[in-house]
């Protein structure tokens, strides 16, 4: 077996390592106190051709594939949790259905300006009353003469309502178990944008609830040819999302680790670093095992995409595992750090705290991928 | 304007200092675990300044090296910030070169590439600094040299360049071909993009052995070498607090003079 990263993976990860560093992590705390979605990073983010990575050339992408995409992501995460949610969510559920349903004219309109960074993705699935159960979604869409009206509120929304935004793809349903993705452009009569959600953390991200008043679009805003008999055909190729979560949360476990282990040689207490103490050795050497077995999960449910193989399940046990010790390793390095890991602002620990709960949720709860993956196993 | 960038690899010089550690015994350092080497800070600097002035004025760079498997990263990354060629010199007989040495195994490489207008360097490497290298391979070309640049503007039949010095700055028209080194002031070295990276993957870096060069095996390499390393250790720093009293501020002040003026800092 090899484990090693391609020089093309290998090299991707650095640029972001180094793109982290010089431009992202000095700002995180800022941005996160403020609330602030940083549009020139992902601007400069454009210009190093980062706005693509799992969009192929010909559509002005970089097509780099899944492992050293999930291996790019570590690094942003690692930086700042949030803006790299907001980067995973324009480069997954934000453009890839325009890849995988879209006709070439609608890629060459909408896909194009996405990947080379012109402009941000979104894609709209939540609602009031659908968020695990998706075949809930009461969003409709109603063919007319020239189209279609769309009517429906949606809630959560990633990067729907920036200066950057191409407008979100809304998942509506269009007859009694049939759905489409609908590409709604900013300034369409009747597409309402709500103000800034407030969160416990991820909070430079912009999430906003949608409203669609009788939303009038053209008949080509409609993903692909026609809309499709399931909800499971409209999201099944979408499941690579599972594994840029899984990506997101081994950024915010290594950096709770890094944290900690920097913390605890520094720290004295007794007149030792407490990083001489057994329960703090104990701490930091379950965090950096499970952080490694979460990454060996992770990087293989991207290598089986990228070989076109069946990675549903591990994609599944990879963002389970991940997010569940993104969670424990944020609590454990807030306890490391002791009243100063409680405060915000000196050390960098309570915002992990706050950014980690979520990536218990999104793309998947907990719960959920418990039940997909006993699914797998023949329950 | 075609330009040749001699670069070195070195270790990471931000890592924590805990993490930097010598074998006093071999006189090594002991390369961290996981972390890679990188690109010598001011070389960077040079490669950038090579970019621009081909940006500018068109040609080609050609990047060479010498070291080990691993400096190929090193030379893939100048590659995808915009470079066109690489070379790695690898050979055992370059093992323990001195400053004169490596400076004999690149001049042969730089003579091997044929034409260019500008050979660069930064100006110090930033493991051992000792700033010898480019001056050593201009000597070996029979180049002009101009070194700590801060600025390079190309002009007819020539270049003007801007030295950066401690108490100013020294402008020095020099001809082509020419040897600069670059300093950190010239520019912010930039990221390689995502299709430069692509582009670079592609790319193949030819290895050229001494005999390849042309290099006579015992004119480089340990036994070549003229400077004698003799001992390497970590030197420890201690720190001691004193404070200076008196009866009142004036009092306390005066005393902090005399202290500072007995220990010779004024």
């Amino acid at each position: 077996m090899d484990f090693s990263l391609s020089d093309e993976a290998r090299m991707l990860r650095d640029l972001c390592r180094g793109f982290a560093d010089r431009a992202i992590r000095p700002h995180a705390a800022k941005w996160d106190r403020e609330c602030y979605f940083p549009v020139e990073l992902f601007r400069e983010m454009g210009e190093l051709s980062l706005m693509g990575l799992l969009v192929p050339v010909e559509y002005g992408g970089t097509g780099v594939g899944t492992v050293a995409f999930a291996a790019a992501m570590e690094e942003l995460a690692a930086a700042d949790n949030s803006t790299a949610a907001c980067w995973n969510a324009h480069l997954t559920i934000g453009s890839l259905p325009i890849l995988h349903f879209g006709t070439e004219e609608q890629k060459r309109r909408w896909l194009v300006p996405l990947a080379q960074g012109e402009k941000l993705g979104s894609c709209a699935f939540t609602e009031p009353g659908a968020g695990s159960d998706l075949s809930g979604i009461e969003t409709r869409a109603l063919r007319t003469k020239e189209g279609w009206k769309l009517r429906g509120r949606k809630i959560f929304i990633t990067n729907a309502g920036t200066e950057m935004s191409l407008g979100p793809l809304v998942l509506a349903r269009t007859g009694e178990n049939r759905f489409g993705f609908f590409v709604v452009p900013r300034g369409t009569p009747g597409f309402g944008i709500g103000p800034k959600a407030e969160k416990l953390g991820w909070r430079s991200m912009d999430t906003r609830e949608l409203i669609f008043d009788d939303c009038l679009l053209p008949a080509d805003h409609l993903l692909g040819e026609s809309d499709v008999e399931s909800i499971r055909q409209a999201t099944e190729t979408l499941a690579v999302g599972r594994i840029s979560v899984a990506a997101l949360s081994l950024g915010l476990a290594r950096a709770c680790l890094d944290a900690s282990l920097a913390y605890a040689l520094e720290r004295r207490q007794f007149g030792v670093p407490i990083a001489s103490f057994q329960a703090i050795r104990s701490k930091l050497a379950d965090m950096a095992t499970r952080l490694e077995m979460a990454r060996l999960i992770t990087m293989k449910a991207a290598w089986l995409h990228d070989r076109d193989e069946p990675y549903r399940q591990e994609a599944a046990m990879a963002k389970l595992a991940a997010s569940e010790l993104a969670v424990d390793a944020s609590r454990e390095a807030v306890q490391i750090h002791g009243g100063y890991g409680y405060m915000e602002g000196e050390f960098p620990v309570a915002r992990y705290y706050r950014d980690a709960k979520v990536l218990e949720i999104g793309e998947g709860t907990s719960e959920i991928l418990r039940v997909v993956i006993a699914k797998g196993l023949g329950c | 304007m075609d330009i040749v960038v001699c670069i070195k690899q070195v270790q990471d010089p931000d890592i924590p200092p805990r993490d930097f550690k010598v074998d006093e015994e071999k006189m090594m350092v002991v390369p961290p675990a996981n972390v890679p080497p990188v690109i010598s800070t001011f070389d960077e600097n040079a490669i950038e300044a090579a970019i621009q002035l081909k940006e500018a004025k068109g040609g080609k760079i050609t990047v060479v090296t010498m070291g080990g498997d691993k400096a190929k990263d090193s030379l893939k990354k100048c590659l995808a910030m915009g470079c066109d060629e690489a070379v790695l010199l690898q050979d055992p007989a370059f093992d323990g070169s001195d400053a004169f040495g490596v400076a004999r195994a690149l001049a042969a490489a730089v003579r091997k590439i044929g034409k260019f207008d500008i050979l660069m360097c930064g100006r110090l490497s930033s493991d051992w600094s000792y700033g010898t290298t480019p001056l050593a391979l201009a000597e070996a070309l029979n180049l002009p040299s101009v070194t700590q640049l801060q600025k390079i503007e190309a002009r007819d039949g020539g270049l003007r360049c801007e030295r950066a010095l401690e108490d100013g700055v020294e402008v020095v028209d020099v001809s082509t071909p020419c040897l600069l080194t670059v300093s950190n002031e010239m520019n912010n070295p930039r990221l390689p993009s995502v299709k430069g990276i692509l582009t670079a993957s592609r790319k193949q870096i030819p290895l050229w052995k001494a005999a390849d060069l042309g290099v006579d095996a015992g004119s480089v390499g340990a036994g070549a070498a003229t400077l004698e390393l003799t001992k390497l250790y970590k030197p420890v720093f201690t720190g001691q607090c004193e404070f200076i009293t008196g009866e009142t501020l004036e009092e306390a002040a005066e005393n902090l003079a005399l202290r500072l003026r007995a220990d010779k800092i004024i």
